[in-house]
């Protein structure tokens, strides 16, 4: 019950590490800083976000569209707990206890989410949870006592670290490095330990989970709050980024960008969400250039449907199909979405599950 | 006298308006080797779900060993010693041959809710380990289930069955679909489980119905109508009329 591809993924992560000092040597100096600060930086944090979604849909077949709400959950606890944001509305908490309080927060809605969505999957269960991120979204947006209204906390300038400050673009770009490989790795951990072997389980066969004696519900509520834990990582870190958080970053459009960063990406392995953020990213950032601003959403439609079309399995499938062509290797059944999960159970349980 | 491994008294199971069975009384005593035989819909997968709990019987009682289970879940009663299969596979696809019989292992032992992964000397991981040797998958532990083939994905699923030690075991066709030659196999394979375990099959391949057991219920219409030894079975009035009038 070991994971094999970790040399690969280590490799990664040095070049990542080493790339604000690679980039210079490839790209005129004004440019590599902006691809660090705004479009590397941006699309990591992204990614973790949409990797809290990717998460859900990979091991447990659960697609959540409240993970956006719940790095918001993170973000306005922090902007609301922490001193020096503006408006003031308790501002007490250094960082040190800001940022451990909006990650509770996060967790605590993501169990909150499960809890509540619990009987409920497929289509259901997406309906569900985007009526309740969007049910919070709007409860924020007019609360003004605590939230401020659609102005939202401005001045959420981050820590300070060992004497390096966040508003410095590598020591941000490095700090949300090291948080998404914690976490990529983490998953990567705990979907072999009994927790995550149970959460593949329920992804396909649910009915079996249970007549084998493990409580679905616990575990279905406890992969909400892992995937809470990981967003609110990813809105306390888009906070930061953004100096402040408003309504804006968490409604219907951002909600929908963080799942079509993970539908691109590729929903059969957690990597999928970071590549998915940086075409992402890279395509929002360029849409301006390569033709005019407002035309961001037609080409991100149109980048959208390729790689859907190409590949259902999104740019990791495509990868993956590369690899084979090269290789010269059969195709494997895949264990991605489209053939394992979204088959629904009654084809398989068709003689002993009631209609 | 010996308490029955299995003794139902006059359970019944009905879905609506439909009796898939209806006041089923039988016992089956420990060791003994039964083979449920009938036409398709004569309720031989809805008696196994009553006595394995996934469906609960709507009238009538159900004890293992003596202790009444009538009201008990599914997973309490594999705990008490039943296992069984599934006519229909009901395997995790996803996940690879030892990591399906890790989660059957564990979900039977304390400490089933776990963020740690299993060490190296772990128990339940000896014990998949074991199974799959048993069921003659030990080349194919990290194998995923989706890439086996259907008599590897049956073996697999006895191998599961077998996860809690049960004193039952139940087997839902486990020949249905499988190439003649996997059946030979499978026939070794039943042969080889230890004489103390009570076996219940149902099974429409006469020969291995016959061969691996010892005493024959025949169900039609959610009643049992014959119970006869294995060896004097298919002469009877009743199944030649059901297993040839019939035309099944
Ligand atoms: N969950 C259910 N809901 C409603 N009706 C059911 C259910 N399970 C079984 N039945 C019905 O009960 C009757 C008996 O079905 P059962 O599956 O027990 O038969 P069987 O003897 O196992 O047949 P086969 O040889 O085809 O497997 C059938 O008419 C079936 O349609
Ligand atoms: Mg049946």
């Amino acid at each position: 019950m070991r994971s094999r591809a970790a040399p690969w993924s280590l490799l990664g992560l040095a070049v990542l590490l080493a790339l604000p000092w690679l980039l210079p040597q490839l790209l005129p100096q004004g440019q590599a800083q902006f691809w660090t600060a705004s479009i590397l930086g941006r699309a990591i944090v992204f990614g973790i976000i949409a990797m809290s979604l990717t998460f859900l849909a990979t091991y447990g077949g659960f697609v959540s569209l409240a993970q956006m709400m719940i790095a918001g959950i993170a973000g306005y606890t922090l902007a609301i707990f922490v001193e020096g944001a503006v408006p003031r509305v308790v501002g007490l908490l250094g960082y040190g206890a800001a940022i451990p309080l909006a990650l509770l927060a996060a967790t605590a809605m993501g169990i909150l989410m499960g809890a509540i969505s619990l009987r409920s999957r497929d289509i259901y269960l997406l309906m569900i949870t985007l009526a309740l991120g969007m049910g919070v979204f709007r409860f924020i947006e007019t609360n003004i006592a605590w939230f401020n209204g659609y102005e939202g906390i401005r001045n959420v300038v981050g820590p300070s670290l060992f004497g390096l400050d966040f508003r410095n673009a590598l020591v941000f770009y490095h700090a949300a490095l090291g948080t998404a490989a914690l976490l990529y790795f983490g998953i990567l951990y705990l979907v072999k330990t009994p927790f995550g072997l149970v959460l593949q389980g329920i992804r396909d066969n649910p009915r079996r989970v249970a007549a084998l004696g493990y409580a679905v519900g616990l575990h279905r509520i406890a992969a909400f709050g892992v995937a809470g834990f990981i967003a609110g990582c990813g809105g306390v870190l888009s906070t930061i980024y953004n100096i402040g958080i408003s309504p804006g970053s968490i409604g219907l459009g951002a909600t929908v960008n963080i799942l079509i960063m993970s539908v691109i990406g590729g929903l059969g392995h957690p990597i999928g969400a970071f590549i998915g953020s940086l075409i992402f990213t890279v395509l929002d950032t360029f849409a301006a250039t390569i033709y005019d601003r407002d035309r961001f959403n037609t080409l991100i439609g149109l980048a959208f449907l390729a790689i859907v079309l190409v590949s259902p399995d999104g740019a990791i499938g495509v990868g993956a199909r590369l690899r084979r062509l090269l290789t010269a290797q059969p195709r494997p059944a895949s264990r991605v979405c489209g053939e394992v999960r979204s088959r629904p159970p009654s084809t398989r349980t068709a003689k002993e599950e009631p209609p | 006298m010996t308490e029955p491994a299995i003794r139902l008294q006059a359970v019944s199971r009905r879905f609506g308006a439909l009796q898939a069975v209806r006041d089923v009384t039988l016992d089956v005593m420990p060791g003994e080797r039964r083979a449920v035989l009938g036409p398709n819909g004569a309720g031989k997968t809805t008696l196994f779900n009553t006595i394995c709990g996934d469906y609960p019987p709507t009238g009538g009682s159900i004890a293992l060993f003596g202790t009444d289970i009538t009201g008990l879940r599914p997973h309490q009663r594999t705990r008490l010693g039943i296992g069984r299969t599934y006519q229909t596979s009901l395997l995790f696809n996803g996940l690879t041959v030892l990591e399906n019989l890790f989660i059957a292992v564990r979900g039977l032992r304390p400490g089933r809710f776990s963020f740690l992964r299993p060490g190296r000397g772990d128990e339940g991981v000896a014990r998949a380990r074991e199974l799959a040797d048993r069921m003659r998958l030990s080349h194919l532990l990290a194998a995923e289930v989706l890439n086996l083939s259907h008599g590897q994905r049956r073996q697999l699923e006895v191998g599961m069955a077998l996860a809690g030690d049960p004193r039952v075991l139940m087997l839902d066709e486990p020949a249905a679909g499988l190439s003649p030659g996997d059946r030979p196999e499978l026939l070794r394979l039943l042969r080889e489980l230890p004489r103390s375990l009570t076996l219940i099959l149902i099974e429409h391949d006469m020969d291995i119905a016959l061969s691996a057991t010892d005493v024959v219920s025949v169900m039609k219409d959610g009643v049992v109508v014959v119970e006869a030894p294995a060896d004097r079975i298919e002469d009877h009035p009743v199944v030649q009329s059901i297993y040839l009038g019939s035309g099944h």
